[in-house]
């Protein structure tokens, strides 16, 4: 889990480069302004790549946050 | 690159008083992780330039092209895929692929080909292009299974293959070669159908990075190298020379050595496209020399020199060899069969690429020739290309130094001939080719893109003296240009540079004489800055100031003439432009 958990901050911090370490945890679609549609497909993809799978398509909108990426990311990697 | 090492590339803050090199990508689809990767490849092949990467609007590639100008573009990369031909022949669009429907998707993109011709052209007067043909797979639109080729999708690529051909010789256009994209990208791997659906971007991330950065290779060209140092035993052929014998050696099917048949034919057509090759071997120097003449060798022995055969460390064969090229060892490639013997000489020469030749290894082999054309490829050849060789030679032979003479009783007697020619019209890619490749004779070190050469020489107060010379050793060729502007009185010299063939013949000299000649100035300010490497510009500079050159030095006519009264040889002029 902290392994995903670090994983995921890197690649947090590729596609937002502006947010700090300390931030990362708590951003989601509504608060970070720069997380956009577009974001949102660089984001996942990097995840994807990151993480050598697919996001399934009508898993993506309840991925809005950081915490929800994490959380799913955990049931989907194995440890 | 995978995506997030591109993000981070891009993610690194850039120093803003760099100058900005300004892409267009021009594409029908949404570019996402293409542009991301492009900005990443482009940062890093550009360190001093901060890249700007702008595209137009998805599905309108038409448009993109029409808005695109000079003012805010240095380069444009065009991706064209099927869908940019035809809606039909993408996924997102719908459109019949009714049998009655599939001439009018023909005739559509023989008619968007001619107009994209005529586009690229358009752009390439004033911005250097890269182009890059469709990259997909052809959806299966037509009524034929799949492994059959049907008339209609290869009358469609032979309209792409026609429209590369006649784009790829438009001055100032680059066609990306879809053999090496094949070999890096497969192409069932290329297209991503959910994010082309969902997201308008076709591309899978992997061949989105190996396309972006082919594009990135194509925009900047790496500067070739300029000389080629081989071994000969087990190299250049099969066998030992001091072993085996002069009839011992080979390079044939016969005796299993092809691929050192398949290597001398590379070198060869290395020489005789300019490039320098020399040989380092440990061997008897007569042995050698007996070898090189047989005439069955498929790299002739005139086409080397220098020939280094000794049993000295080959790190000084090599130090011989750049010291008669005149060239550093950052432009020079070392092949051996010996990792020992590569390592020797990497660790004296540090800037020299070395290259291993794996003699049993037919794959390997097989890649080195790949690699080795990369290394030396170039876009053209120049007459200057086709003179280096010879000149480098009849330089060795003919200089004071092997003459026994003065450097002035030796120029006196050379029957030197120059030519100046100021014209800046029509346009001489030999003149920026010399002011982004030299080094060592070069006023500050700047180099100059495709878009700011046009830039300069459209404007009015500018000048351009490209000098070419000859004598009884034969031509050097166009070795000298200096561009700059004139400012009432005062010339103002921004780029001099000359080949490092054309040292000692005092054709700085005669250049600078011409210039304030021609411009009837009293004065001369150089816009010098030093680098690491331009020591030989640096020390003409404090010859003709008489004191150690500052940034934006100037000097007067009349200190030109002094000194020049003092060094110059007569000579036969011819003037031009």
């Amino acid at each position: 889990m902290a392994d995903i958990r670090e994983r995921l901050m890197d690649c947090f911090a590729a596609v937002f480069p502006d947010c700090s370490k300390e931030d990362i945890p708590k951003v989601d679609h509504y608060n970070l302004a720069r997380w956009d549609s577009v974001a949102s497909v660089t984001l996942f993809a990097t995840i994807e790549e990151e993480f050598g799978l697919e996001l399934d398509l009508e898993d993506l909108p309840g991925l809005v946050s950081f915490e929800k990426i994490l959380a799913y990311l955990s049931t989907k990697v194995a440890a | 690159m995978k995506l997030i090492e591109a993000l981070r590339i891009i993610g690194e803050k850039q120093n803003p008083e760099l100058p900005t090199l300004r892409v267009r990508v021009v594409c029908g689809f949404t570019p996402m992780h293409f542009q991301t990767f492009l900005q990443a490849h482009l940062r890093r092949s550009r360190p001093d330039h901060r890249v700007e990467i702008t595209s137009g609007i998805y599905g309108d590639i038409w448009g993109t092209i029409g808005k695109l100008n000079e003012e805010d573009t240095d380069i444009a990369v065009v991706i064209l895929e099927w869908s940019d031909l035809d809606a039909r022949l993408g996924l997102r669009g719908l459109g019949s692929w009714s049998p009655t429907a599939l001439p009018g998707i023909l005739k559509n993109v023989q008619l968007r080909a001619s107009e994209l011709r005529a586009s690229i052209g358009r752009i390439a007067n004033s911005v250097p292009v890269a182009v890059c043909f469709p990259t997909l797979p052809l959806p299966p639109f037509s009524f034929v299974p799949g492994w059959q080729g049907s008339s209609l999708s290869l009358e469609i690529r032979a309209t792409m293959a026609s429209m590369g051909l006649d784009v790829s010789r438009i001055r100032n256009v680059k066609v990306l070669d879809t053999q090496r994209l094949d070999m890096l990208s497969p192409l069932a791997e290329r297209f991503d159908p959910k994010t082309e659906v969902f997201s308008g971007f076709p591309y899978e991330v992997a061949h989105a990075s190996i396309l972006a950065e082919l594009l990135t290779r194509l925009t900047a060209l790496p500067t070739p190298k300029k000389g080629l140092i081989t071994d000969l035993d087990d190299t250049l052929w099969s066998g030992i020379l001091g072993e085996v014998g002069l009839h011992g050696v080979n390079w044939d099917l016969e005796h299993n050595s092809h691929m050192h048949g398949a290597y001398q034919r590379l070198l060869h057509a290395f020489s005789e496209s300019g490039i320098l090759i020399g040989v380092a071997s440990k061997n008897d120097p007569e042995f050698v020399t007996q070898a090189l003449l047989r005439d069955d060798l498929i790299l002739p022995g005139r086409s080397l020199f220098p020939v280094e055969a000794s049993w000295g460390p080959k790190s000084e064969a090599v130090e011989r060899i750049l010291r008669a090229w005149n060239i550093s060892a950052d432009d020079v490639v070392f092949v051996d069969d010996s990792p020992m013997e590569l390592a020797e000489v990497q660790a004296r020469h540090a800037g020299i690429e070395t290259k291993l030749f794996p003699k049993n290894d037919y794959q390997a082999l097989n890649e080195l020739l790949y690699s080795l054309r990369d290394l030396f490829g170039k876009s053209s050849i120049s007459e200057e290309d086709s003179l280096r060789r010879d000149s480098i030679r009849r330089a060795h032979e003919g200089t004071p130094q092997s003459s026994g003479k003065s450097l002035e009783v030796f120029l006196e007697q050379a029957e030197a001939e120059f030519s100046f020619d100021f014209s800046k019209y029509p346009v001489d890619d030999r003149a920026v080719e010399l002011i982004n490749k030299t080094n060592q004779f070069n006023l500050n070190g700047r180099r100059i893109s495709e878009a700011g050469w046009q830039n300069f020489l459209k404007q009015q107060d500018t000048f351009l003296l490209v000098t070419t010379y000859r004598d009884k050793y034969g031509p050097l060729g166009k070795i000298s240009v200096i561009a700059g502007r004139e400012r009432g009185k005062t010339i103002v010299i921004e780029n001099w540079v000359m080949s490092c063939r054309a040292f000692s013949r005092r054709i700085e000299h005669r250049s600078i004489e011409e210039l304030v000649r021609r411009f009837g100035a009293d004065e001369v300010t150089l816009d010098f800055e030093a680098t690491p490497k331009n020591g030989p510009l640096r020390e003409f500079l404090a010859d003709l100031l008489d004191s150690p050159p500052s940034s934006t030095c100037t000097v007067s006519r009349n200190r030109i003439n002094e000194f020049l009264s003092n060094c110059l040889p007569k000579v036969t002029e011819v003037a031009h432009g």
